[in-house]
């Protein structure tokens, strides 16, 4: 009861300011417009890759040719030997070279059976080239892991193969950028609660029997509608850029929304230990930013040191982009995707509680 | 037995009651010690300049802040021990006006009236009768980021009242409002009068004066006077001050009243006479045996300015 007109005072509050609520949903379209044409399109020119089939099967050639010729940024070419392929590595010709080993045939048919298959692709690349070879790497491991795992009729050689996406690098980088989105929930989160503090409306409401969990529940719930607004915005703008959605919209967007919950979560224990918007708003991009640097909103973080990547999955922004990227590009179901999931649920919770608790702690100072 | 009962029977007649209610902020003493008995219907006034200590004492009775020392209980619950039960029954209108911007009048009450569990036909009939008396029925449906600053107070004290509260606490129910306003504000509070136990703070002497039945002078964190009007005046009786228009005041007259009198002093034709003990009809006489034209003559009533002057010897506004 109490939550529920909290939360409708601040929908009332928001829905009647136009520049606010232009932020609010105005803001993620903008930042996905920007993102999705710095990262579509041609701007990545293509790479030359070479390919040497030493596996020589229907299922690798099927790989080359339906797969890896399929990617727009790739400009495949075939080998018969990796020493020529070294060569023109070194000349600049090629930006990398796969060998795709003897076995590689049998073990994707055996993953296709749902068997364990253990299928590995051997890249060699050149390492000065930063960008592209992280990119390589990528997009390489989405091809092949989506190429894996689709399930087609055992009769292979009856069916011809068809990949059902073009792995792009907005697809890659798709996820990661709509979690970016939702990590400035953070801010947007504590902002809300720390404006009634310093406007003296909180000490007004602490004034009445409402508690410290209607309090956080209350505007959250708030939080909440906006975060699936915003969600949307995000989703159907990173479609429209070229964003294919091969799994479960919904469990993408379940995810996403989780990923949401845990931003306003920390937001409110940001409001939570800020006095005024000038403390809480530094706090937020200090949280923020480097969450969203450790979690690989902008890059793989396969890259990164052990020690960081593990500091990376204490945090729940990692899990959301393995997990949404993992449905949105390689379609993996809630199977595959259950420990990030059940991760998220947990932050989430733990993270509501030390906002409620400490909320509580700063009703009475 | 008697006895006992009669003191029971007084007890149950407080609504306010403060124990030893000290605040530190840092080292700095805001409430020092404060023992207050506030009677149920009684309006009482904290009077006192900025930084006396008011809002945190109005602070720590409405549960907003942890006194430091000491406790306090408002119709009998304790606000360390059932600081929720205090919250049900009072109702607060903060010195900052604390209103939701973009909800108009009806919305603003309504949300803290459904809050406090009150039930739509009751919040609608409470909500017009406050229009009515706060002369806002008009404005009921406006949002409120375009109101004056006069009806924004006055929204702030109905957003106090909407849930019908037994104890009222006002903090600064005026400020920084033009004389036309604070009288219409006056009026209001003035009809909540015996109806209401109401703590109001303020630093205008003349509304202390106006409104309350007792005032308690802040200054430092420490209650340094307590009584009606009348009695605080009263205890400026030993000080009083005689003003005399007159013409043809000779030096010899002049002479003669500074060796009578404690203090004399002239400015042109006015001459201030004060003592503890001043005869009018005396002074009068005498200056006009002199030769003196007396054109007007009269004591000065002592107004709550003096009585802050002379208990803490500063201004009480900065």
């Amino acid at each position: 009861m109490r939550v529920w007109e909290l939360c409708k005072r601040n929908l009332r509050e928001t829905y009647r300011d136009p520049l606010g609520m232009g932020f609010l949903l105005g803001f993620p379209l903008v930042f996905m417009l920007l993102f999705g044409a710095i990262f579509s399109g041609d701007t990545v020119s293509s790479l030359p890759v070479g390919v040497i089939d030493e596996d020589n099967t229907p299922l690798s050639q099927a790989f080359v040719n339906e797969a890896l010729s399929e990617v727009p940024a790739f400009e495949i070419s075939t080998y018969d030997d990796a020493d020529t392929a070294l060569r023109d590595l070194k000349f600049g010709e090629l930006d990398a070279y796969i060998v795709i080993p003897a076995g590689f045939g049998q073990q994707v048919s055996r993953s296709w059976q749902g068997e364990k298959a253990d299928i590995t692709l051997q890249m060699t690349y050149d390492e000065s080239e930063l960008i592209i070879s992280e990119q390589l790497i990528s997009i390489i491991n989405a091809v092949a892991r989506a190429f894996a795992r689709i399930e087609i009729p055992l009769t292979i050689d009856a069916t011809p193969i068809h990949i059902e996406t073009e792995i792009t690098y907005v697809d890659f980088i798709g996820p990661g950028i709509i979690i970016f989105g939702l990590l400035i929930l953070i801010p947007t989160s504590a902002r809300t609660v720390v404006r009634d503090k310093e406007k003296g409306m909180l000490s007004r409401l602490l004034t009445t029997p409402t508690r410290p969990v209607d309090f956080i529940l209350g505007y959250s719930l708030y939080l909440v509608v906006i975060a699936i607004a915003q969600i949307i915005i995000f989703m159907v703008a990173a479609c429209l850029l070229g964003m294919d959605i091969v799994g479960n919209f919904w469990l993408a967007f379940l995810i996403f929304f989780l990923a949401g919950l845990c931003s306003i979560g920390v937001g409110m224990v940001v409001a939570s230990l800020s006095k005024t918007e000038q403390q809480a708003e530094p706090l937020c991009w200090l949280i923020s930013m480097p969450l969203a640097m450790l979690s690989g909103c902008w890059f793989s973080i396969e890259m990164m040191p052990q020690y960081l990547r593990g500091l990376a999955y204490a945090f729940p922004y990692a899990h959301a982009i393995d997990a949404s990227r993992g449905i949105l590009v390689r379609g993996v179901g809630m199977e595959a995707v259950s420990n990030d999931f059940l991760f998220l649920i947990g932050w989430a919770v733990i993270i509501f509680t030390i906002g409620i608790i400490l909320f509580q702690r700063s009703m009475r100072s | 037995m008697t006895s006992h009962r009669v003191k029971r029977a007084r007890i149950d007649d407080l609504a306010i009651q403060t124990f030893n209610l000290t605040k530190n902020f840092d080292g700095l003493v805001a409430v020092d010690g404060i023992e207050l008995n506030i009677r149920k219907g009684e309006l009482f006034a904290l009077l006192g300049p900025n930084g006396a200590g008011k809002t945190t004492t109005i602070n720590i009775l409405c549960c907003l802040l942890k006194p430091s020392k000491g406790t306090a209980q408002i119709m009998g619950y304790d606000i360390l021990k059932q600081p929720f039960k205090i919250k049900e029954i009072i109702g607060v209108a903060p010195q900052e006006t604390a209103i939701s911007e973009h909800l108009n009048t009806k919305e603003n009450m309504s949300l803290i009236g459904r809050i406090h569990g009150v039930n739509s036909p009751e919040l609608k009939g409470r909500s017009q009768q406050l229009l009515e008396t706060m002369g806002l029925v008009g404005r009921a449906k406006d949002q409120v980021r375009k109101f004056s600053g006069g009806m924004k107070r006055r929204l702030n004290i109905m957003m106090a009242l909407i849930h019908n509260p037994e104890v009222l606490f006002l903090d600064e129910p005026t400020l920084g409002l033009d004389p036309q306003a604070r009288r219409a504000i006056w009026e209001y509070i003035t009809q909540l009068k015996g109806e209401k136990t109401i703590l109001l703070t303020t630093h205008y002497m003349d509304e202390a004066d106006f409104l309350a039945d007792r005032i308690g002078v802040m200054d430092e964190g420490k209650i340094i006077a307590l009584g009606s009007s009348q009695e605080l005046k009263a205890g400026m009786r030993e000080k009083n001050t005689m003003i005399v228009s007159a013409q043809n005041l000779t030096p010899k007259v002049i002479e003669e009243m500074r060796s009578r009198y404690a203090e004399v002093s002239i400015t042109g034709d006015t001459m201030l006479i004060t003592d503890s003990k001043l005869d009018f009809r005396e002074i009068v006489d005498r200056l006009q045996s002199s030769g003196a034209t007396v054109r007007s003559a009269h004591i000065k009533e002592p107004t709550l300015e003096d009585v802050f002057l002379n208990l803490t010897g500063k201004e009480l506004r900065e």
